[in-house]
């Protein structure tokens, strides 16, 4: 079809007519994978998961976790701290001292948990034995899970 | 190769039906024709509402202890989960204001006349629907504002003369808010409210299919007796037109969603005391401003009773315009309903922003 | 039959006598006479003490007047009761007093029959205290026993309404010491008179605050640091081992430091000693508010350190400021920052350990805790912003989007002109031309 016929047909210019067609296509395609690309990221699952759950937390393996030690672990945004008594239980409290907030630790020569900052012990319960903390250390349940030996530790709130 | 699987179809449905409506149906141009599209738009942003929705629901999860969490999660650690996430907050504003757009246009050109008066009556149904649709939707995250926003308007439905100790269980499943509600009001959201919507807009649209347009009084008298108005075919012309505003309306939310995200919020605490000039969302703003300076008692019943019977009158006015309006049924200008439209567009826009005043004021975040 | 009779009325009689019994328990099997009349006396002072009596601690266990003030409390006569032939003693008056509570209160033996737990070196230790001394050279305005434990409502101390309960300490001491009438004429070592405004000034301070506002009743009242029976103010050079006692990490550091060879009442220098108001960083430095100045001028290195650590605490406290507002912003945004914000409680630590460690009152180790708080917090920026990065990232693929957006709107605005020239809006369709289908 010549460019003299198509204008007295009121057809617009093939050339014209494919040029613009082709940049329709290729902004519908370009616009499509615009809409797709992120719904098929959305899709395939994050790596993590679940949502980090304010409520528990995998603080462990038993196996690693001797008698009368104790490990910093994190608990949503707050530091939470892993103890296992000399005689082989297995407890978790918050870290965060309730005195002025530092981060408390596990003190093996005496079995106490101890806030480095202003001499603050508590004891295995969480209760204040000496110095200015307030209130006793919030305690944590904890639960086992998994094959003996292979035991996991799971920290939740109450 | 279309044309081949056409050719398949119609040798075992028979598509002369079809091609018929897709050859026939047209749009009569006319100067009021722009408004023509605001049910397009407002259908779009109802089907973003669902596709993004879906995506959600593929990693919300509704109970009081994770709802927060979750989309917590959404929003930080789901590939692209902060556009679905963001795109359905905005979405659902640009929606219910378009729905209330469309719905002026409607009544000002006063479509509603003969013979539509069913798509109005639908059409009002949908409107609340939305509305049901943002209140329900506003819970789910679980934050502070959210639960106390909820609680509010809740106890609002408890004025209610006679039924509304019952409503107000009803709705919050119990007598408090509590992960109860959140569990009724994702049922209703994800299930009762687009089970029903989808019934309700099917209807709209077949009728608005059988009926076609409608063009207004004023250019109908303008008309001389014999003469019809240009006409624009619905396929490819108009429908190309609607697809341009869908587009706009997509390129608006991305940004939107890219420029103003949505915040998070503090996770709901029920025992916290409720936040300084806590507010609804801007759709219910109206309402609640003019709840809020009703005296306590007007002619000895309770002032909050009297606002609420007064905007449940005003909404079954609404829903009976057509069968109201005598004057436009006779065919002759129907003065009062636009100037009534008129003052109820001024009226809610003027307390939605007084409302917002008046919220900030006290205290809230802009 | 008699004996069934008899039997039915058993029940009864038995509930009779250990319900007179029970009476008899919660008051003293003894006959107490003196508390009888004196309970009926119209004058309210000799009323008063008999009246007060029925809660005392010693009635519950036993005692009558007579235990006290000798006499026969058998005896409803009264010339017999009071009779000093049976024993009567009258009002004790300053070291008697001391005399009749020890004669029960230091016997370890008599005590072990009722608190086998407290201690019995009551009298021994006030004989050491500022009044038992002064009390021994004949002042009878001193406290004895009965001032502060009061002498017929006797309370235990571990009751609340005891006089010296912990949070009625500051008011019973302050009785006499805020009394300027009652302490005219006592003066401080140096010739100065005895200030009376230690209650007020106490009441002012943090630690009566952790007491009564915040229930500590481990916080500090005036037995606390002046001692209890041997009640004396901390002398020079021992302040710093007195609130060490709680205040052990700061005490420990304070004695190494250069203050105590200097400073004659430890903590109290820059803390006070009654008013102790809650510490801030404020103290710290050399400008108008803070303290250092008193005593340091420009140029003296105690000068050049309070700059030091004042400087190093700012910029750690400004840096923690800076990262939490990044956080927040970033978190708002929509980016998981829990890893952040606990690094931000380390670095927090660390804010905590410098204040401690000021009371060295060298920079040196101020600085090394600050510095590896400022190396937390430059850890923290550089996520936040990397995932600031992100944020930008996002909107850079958003406006990509929007090109191709803007691409196709364009393009089918022209398409729609073309479509329109072509077919489509004009005047109404033919009936039934049957158009060939659209093409989409």
């Amino acid at each position: 079809m010549g460019r003299s016929d198509a204008a007295r047909l009121g057809v617009a210019d093939p050339g014209r007519r494919n040029f613009l067609d082709l940049v329709l296509q290729i902004g519908f395609v370009s616009t499509a994978v615009a809409i797709v690309y992120p719904v098929w990221r959305y899709l395939i699952p994050p790596k993590m998961a679940e949502p980090a759950s304010a409520a528990s937390v995998i603080a462990g393996n038993l196996a690693g976790l001797k008698p009368n030690s104790g490990v910093i672990f994190k608990f949503g945004s707050k530091p939470g701290l892993l103890v296992r008594t000399p005689e082989g239980d297995v407890r978790a409290f918050s870290a965060v001292c309730t005195h002025l907030s530092c981060t408390v630790q596990y003190k093996a020569d005496t079995s106490e948990i101890w806030c480095a900052c202003h001499n603050g012990v508590y004891d295995l319960g969480g209760n204040v034995v000496s110095g200015p903390p307030p209130r006793p250390l919030e305690e944590f349940k904890v639960n086992l899970r998994g094959e003996p030996g292979q035991e996991e530790i799971v920290v939740s709130r109450g | 190769m279309l044309q081949r699987v056409v050719d398949w179809l119609d040798e075992r449905l028979d598509l002369d039906d079809v091609r018929h409506f897709v050859g026939e149906k047209s749009v009569p141009v006319h100067v009021h024709k722009l408004w023509y599209y605001l049910g397009g738009v407002t259908l779009f942003l109802l089907g973003v509402q669902l596709a993004t929705g879906i995506l959600l629901l593929l990693y919300y999860r509704p109970s009081a202890e994770q709802a927060y969490e979750s989309v917590q999660f959404i929003v930080t650690t789901v590939q692209f989960g902060w556009l679905v996430r963001n795109i359905h907050a905005w979405s659902a504003n640009l929606l219910i204001a378009t729905a209330f757009a469309h719905l002026f246009s409607v009544f000002l050109l006063k479509a509603y006349r003969k013979p539509r008066e069913l798509t109005w009556v639908t059409g009002v149904v949908l409107l609340f629907l939305m509305l049901a649709f943002g209140f329900s939707g506003y819970l789910l995250p679980w934050n502070e504002l959210s639960f106390f926003a909820t609680k509010v308007g809740t106890s609002i439905a408890g004025a209610l003369p006679l039924v509304g100790g019952f409503m107000l269980r009803l709705l919050r499943g119990g007598d408090d808010v509590t992960g109860a509600t959140l569990s009724r009001f994702y049922g209703m959201h994800v299930a009762i409210l687009p089970a029903v919507t989808t019934l309700f807009v099917g209807i709209h649209l077949l009728l608005v299919q059988r009926q076609g347009m409608s063009v207004p009084p004023s250019i109908e008298r303008k008309l001389k007796p014999g003469d019809e108005l240009p006409q624009m075919k619905f396929f490819p012309n108009y429908v190309l037109r609607d697809v341009v505003l869908w587009y706009v309306a997509l390129a608006l939310l991305a940004a939107l969603a890219a420029f103003y995200p949505w915040e998070l919020g503090q996770k709901a605490d029920p025992f916290a005391p409720v936040p300084a000039g806590i507010r609804p969302e801007w759709y219910f703003l109206a309402m609640f401003q003019v709840l809020k300076l009703l005296p306590s008692h007007i002619f000895g019943i309770e002032g909050e009773l009297v606002g609420v019977i007064g905007f449940s009158l005003a909404g079954l006015v609404l829903l009976l315009v057509p069968f109201l309006d005598r004057q436009t049924a006779r065919g002759e200008p129907g003065r009062i309903f636009t100037v009534l439209a008129a003052i109820a567009l001024v009226f809610m826009v003027a307390f939605t922003v007084y409302g917002y005043i008046a919220a900030l004021q006290a205290g809230a975040a802009p | 039959m008699p004996a069934a009779r008899h039997a039915r009325l058993l029940p009864l009689a038995a509930a009779l006598v250990l319900g007179l019994s029970y009476g008899a328990i919660a008051a003293p099997a003894a006959k107490n006479s003196c508390a009888t009349c004196h309970a009926r006396l119209t004058r309210s002072a000799s009323a008063l003490p008999s009246l007060q009596f029925r809660e005392d601690v010693h009635r519950d266990l036993g005692f009558t007047c007579a235990d006290c003030h000798g006499g026969d409390p058998t005896s409803d006569d009264q010339s017999q009761a009071m009779s000093p032939a049976r024993g009567y003693r009258g009002v004790p008056t300053g070291a008697e007093v001391i005399a009749r509570c020890a004669k029960c209160h230091s016997d370890a033996a008599f005590m072990h029959r009722f608190a086998p737990r407290q201690r019995v070196d009551q009298a021994s230790e006030y004989a050491s205290s500022v009044h038992g001394k002064r009390l021994a050279t004949g002042d009878t305005q001193v406290a004895t026993c009965a001032s502060c434990h009061g002498a017929h409502g006797i309370r235990l101390v571990h009751d609340a309404k005891s006089p010296v309960f912990p949070t009625n300490v500051a008011a019973t001491c302050g009785s006499c010491h805020s009394n300027p009438e009652h302490m005219k004429g006592y003066t401080l070592d140096s010739g100065a008179p005895l200030p009376t405004n230690q209650q007020a000034e106490y009441e002012t301070s943090v630690h009566h605050e952790a007491m009564v506002t915040r229930n500590d009743l481990s916080a500090p009242t005036c037995n606390d640091c002046h001692g209890n029976h041997g009640a004396a103010p901390p002398g020079v050079g021992t302040v710093a081992a007195v609130c060490g006692t709680c205040h052990a990490v700061f005490a420990v550091r304070f004695d190494a430091s250069v203050h105590k060879q200097v400073f004659d009442r430890g903590c109290a220098e820059c803390h006070g000693n009654h008013a102790v108001k809650a510490a801030s960083d404020r103290m710290l430095g050399t400008d108008q508010a803070a303290l250092c100045g008193t005593c340091h001028s420009e140029g003296d290195n105690g000068f050049k350190a309070a700059i030091q650590m004042r400087a190093a605490i700012d910029k750690l406290k400004q840096g923690l400021d800076q990262a939490a507002l990044l956080i927040a912003r970033v978190k708002n945004a929509g980016i998981e920052t829990s890893d952040q914000e606990l690094q931000l409680g380390e670095a927090a630590n660390r804010l905590t350990q410098a204040r401690t460690e000021v009371h060295t009152f060298n920079p040196a180790p101020v600085d090394g805790v600050v510095k590896d708080g400022l190396g937390i917090v430059s850890r923290v920026e550089a996520t936040g912003h990397s995932a600031e990065a992100e944020l930008r990232f996002r909107r850079q693929g958003l406006a990509a989007s929007l090109v191709a957006i803007l691409l196709v709107v364009v393009a089918l605005g022209l398409k729609i002109r073309q479509i329109d020239r072509r077919a489509g809006v004009s005047a109404p369709p033919a009936a039934d031309k049957g158009g060939p289908a659209a093409r989409a």
